[in-house]
């Protein structure tokens, strides 16, 4: 095994300027850097990788260094040497006067905060390094001639480095060869990591065609902060589940990789592992556990609705009004029966919000939430899928974190309120207020309001389920020679193709009428105030934005005469001020993603309304300076 | 457009800070009776205004552009109808910002 350097080596030399004989010496090895020639003879500085020491080797030394024996980067034993006293410096001055080669160049000038796993990897020569330097001219000037087989041995490692393939599994016995995550890859599978766990989801069972089974997954997080996740299906599932450990550090091998699917993705990496039966998990015994103090990010209850139906995950804290016992509910799509218990949550906004403990979470927490509800508890809960049931609707998913009685400032916060007004304060549920799509979905056009830029500039919107917003805007242009309607029957309103002959097939409905009726299917410019976006409008929103039906408006088209009557009920209809309620959702065309804003309702705008919404924006505007 | 001489907007309380300037007002028409018309402000108090008005519906709302005369009276030179629906509420807001915080948007 190589020799390293000796700690302190220098503190020792610099304790002992003039040692009387080699042999009451201890073991001192240094690494030689910046060997410069100076006349017949070398300086250099001697490196402890603590502290430094300026050198000299006599000019006997100079033939080794020619040949290559003692070179830069490397590390000499010093066997006898004297310190001198530099006369107009403080500092010293080590001679070696007699020393031997212990090792040819490192990879890099040794610095002792180096870690010991890589110190074993650096401390492997590498002198094909050496000579690229020089050959590029780094002025070094060392010459260097590596025997034979060091040579190949670091020609094979550097091809190694140049391909990113890992060193073989028979070098696990020596130093766990630990790869970062970033490196792996799903083509090569001999790799070893050492990550923590970072966070670990609740088992959960499912059913398919093939059976039933029951999986987890768990996030890792290497040393450099790249973050991974890790699935594990049933024989796994069981074999790691409880070995794997919130906060503790493991050595996993024997992993599969492959490519992340997008739609659940949990952490930044284009990568997810697969644990199977054959997969190596391993304790790290001297690294300490580290569990990551759970990051919350809360939003209020009455904040709630711009999420609903969103992608993006809330972070929520309350009081618990109520805990339901446990239910059990059968998922339609497997008949797979899983565990549920809702509980209500109220906040300093005198809102109530219901949420869905599913799984482990229903009965873990859940049990314990029903056992002290009676003492009003604070929960903090991360990561909590918004929905739209009873107009909002919080559920919990495998990832999901349930603190009760966080020791946080928050909840600090909310006990007190709690304690001295809210426990009397009459709350209303947040649903009533978002309740979706009543006649026209009037109500729905206040929660959800964002600007026309908001949705614009924002292409991912909709990526999975559409995102629903209402707006306020006028419809600026309508382009008088689209398609604006289609031709439907007359029964299902779906579109009817010319029967052979005359009249009209439905494909729905199997049969042929004489008549069919025009519905509207259109777009239309609308504008507002940060900005102007393309809106798809079907029949019952266009008739309300132009007042008649598409039947009687293409009977306008038609009509001949001086006034051009169809172009004025257009002209009628555009710089008309609309709330919409809109959906975003993206759609390919030309294998290009796209965004498209549909209408799904339309009402006029309340102007009474819009001002005390204006006034509110400008009072938060007011408050957030 | 002649930006020389901003009306105020103003409420029963804010005329009292611009006696003599040039203010404008919304209020609810309660009365009139010879050359002057009793309006109810939007925050709630009476407000007389002098001048020649057009015929305007009692209960209608109102606004009047012309000189503070008093704390109490404005002496009108246009008069608008606004309708019979108006959010006092929002008026009043308006008339808190636009001379508070907000003054250098508008004078």
């Amino acid at each position: 095994m190589a020799k390293s350097i000796t700690p302190d080596a220098i503190s020792t030399i610099l304790s002992n300027p003039s040692p009387d004989s080699s042999s009451e010496l201890p073991e001192i090895i240094v690494q030689v850097i910046d060997l410069t020639p100076i006349g017949n003879r070398y300086k250099f500085t001697a490196n402890d990788g603590k502290m430094k020491l300026k050198a000299m080797f006599p000019s006997s030394f100079s033939s080794e260094i020619n040949s290559g024996n003692i070179q830069n980067l490397g590390l000499i034993q010093v066997i006898d040497y004297t310190l001198n006293d530099i006369p107009s410096k403080q500092e010293k001055y080590l001679i070696v006067t007699k020393c031997e080669a212990v090792s040819p160049a490192l990879e890099v000038e040794f610095k002792t905060e180096v870690k010991s796993e890589e110190t074993g990897i650096l401390l492997k020569p590498k002198q094909v390094v050496e000579i690229q330097n020089e050959v590029k001219g780094e002025g070094t000037g060392i010459f260097l001639k590596p025997k034979q087989e060091i040579v190949a041995k670091s020609a094979a490692q550097i091809v190694n480095e140049q391909h990113g393939n890992m060193a073989p599994a028979a070098r696990m016995a020596m130093t766990r060869r630990v790869h970062p995550l970033v490196s792996l890859n799903p083509y090569q599978g001999n790799w070893t990591i050492k990550v923590r766990l970072t966070n670990k989801g609740t088992m959960c069972t499912y059913k398919n065609a093939r059976g039933e089974g029951c999986v987890f997954n768990v996030e890792l997080t290497d040393e450099d902060g790249t973050q991974i996740q890790a699935t594990m299906f049933n024989e796994a599932a069981r074999k790691f589940y409880e070995k794997f450990q919130l906060g503790k550090v493991y050595y996993i091998s024997k992993g599969a990789l492959k490519v992340a699917n997008k739609q659940f993705k949990t952490v930044q990496n284009d990568y997810e592992m697969t644990l199977n039966e054959n997969s190596e998990v391993e304790e790290a015994s001297n690294e300490e556990t580290f569990i990551p103090e759970t990051k919350f990010k809360f939003v209020e209850i009455e904040e709630l609705g711009p999420y609903v139906n969103g992608k993006e995950l809330v972070d929520v804290i309350g009081v618990v009004q109520s805990v339901s016992p446990t239910m059990s509910i059968r998922r339609k799509s497997n008949n797979d029966v899983v565990p549920k218990r809702d509980i209500t949550i109220a906040d300093k906004t005198k809102k109530t919000v219901v949420v869905s403990l599913w799984n482990d979470h229903a009965t873990n927490v859940g049990q314990e939430l029903l056992d002290n509800a009676d003492k009003f508890p604070i929960v903090a809960i991360k990561s909590l899928k918004v929905g739209d049931f009873q107009g909002v609707s919080l559920s919990t998913l495998s990832k999901s974190i349930v603190l009760v009685n966080p020791e946080t400032p928050e909840s600090q916060k909310l006990r007190s309120w709690y304690d001295s007004e809210g426990k009397g304060a009459s709350m209303a549920s947040i649903g009533s207020d978002i309740s979706p799509s009543s006649k026209g979905g009037a109500r729905s056009m206040y929660y959800d309001r964002v600007s026309l830029s908001h949705v614009t500039s924002n292409p991912s919107l909709g990526e999975d389920k559409p995102s629903f917003f209402s707006i306020r805007a006028y419809i600026s242009f309508i382009k008088p020679d689209q398609t604006m309607w289609y031709r439907a029957c007359k029964t299902c309103n779906k579109k009817v193709t010319d029967a052979i002959g005359s009249g009209y097939w439905c494909e729905g409905c199997q049969k042929n009428d004489d008549e069919c009726s025009l519905r509207y299917i259109m777009v239309v410019k609308v504008s507002d105030a940060s900005g102007e976006a393309w809106l798809s409008v079907f029949n019952e929103q266009a008739e309300r934005i132009f007042g008649c039906s598409a039947d009687e408006l293409d009977k306008l088209k038609s009509q001949e005469g001086e006034e051009n009557l169809f172009l004025q009920k257009l002209k009628g209809a555009i710089w008309v001020p609309h709330l919409f309620r809109i959906s975003v959702a993206q759609h390919e065309y030309m294998n290009e993603k796209r965004q498209r804003i549909t209408a799904r309702a339309v009402v006029p705008v309340d102007f009474a309304a819009e001002s005390r919404l204006l006034l509110e924006e400008i009072s938060k505007m007011k408050t957030s300076q | 457009m002649d930006t020389s001489s901003p009306a105020v907007f103003v409420n029963a309380e804010l005329l009292r800070t611009y006696v003599g300037r040039k203010v404008r007002a919304v209020v609810q028409v309660i009365g009139f009776d010879g050359g002057v018309v009793t309006g109810k402000s939007v925050d709630d108090q009476q407000l007389i205004i002098k001048g020649s008005p057009p015929s305007v519906p009692v209960m209608n709302y109102i606004e009047v552009i012309g000189i503070a005369d008093s704390n109490q009276s404005i002496r009108a030179e246009l008069w608008t109808n606004f309708g019979s629906t108006f959010d006092t509420h929002s008026y009043n807001q308006l008339c808190l910002l636009a001379n508070g915080e907000f003054k250098s948007l508008f004078l």
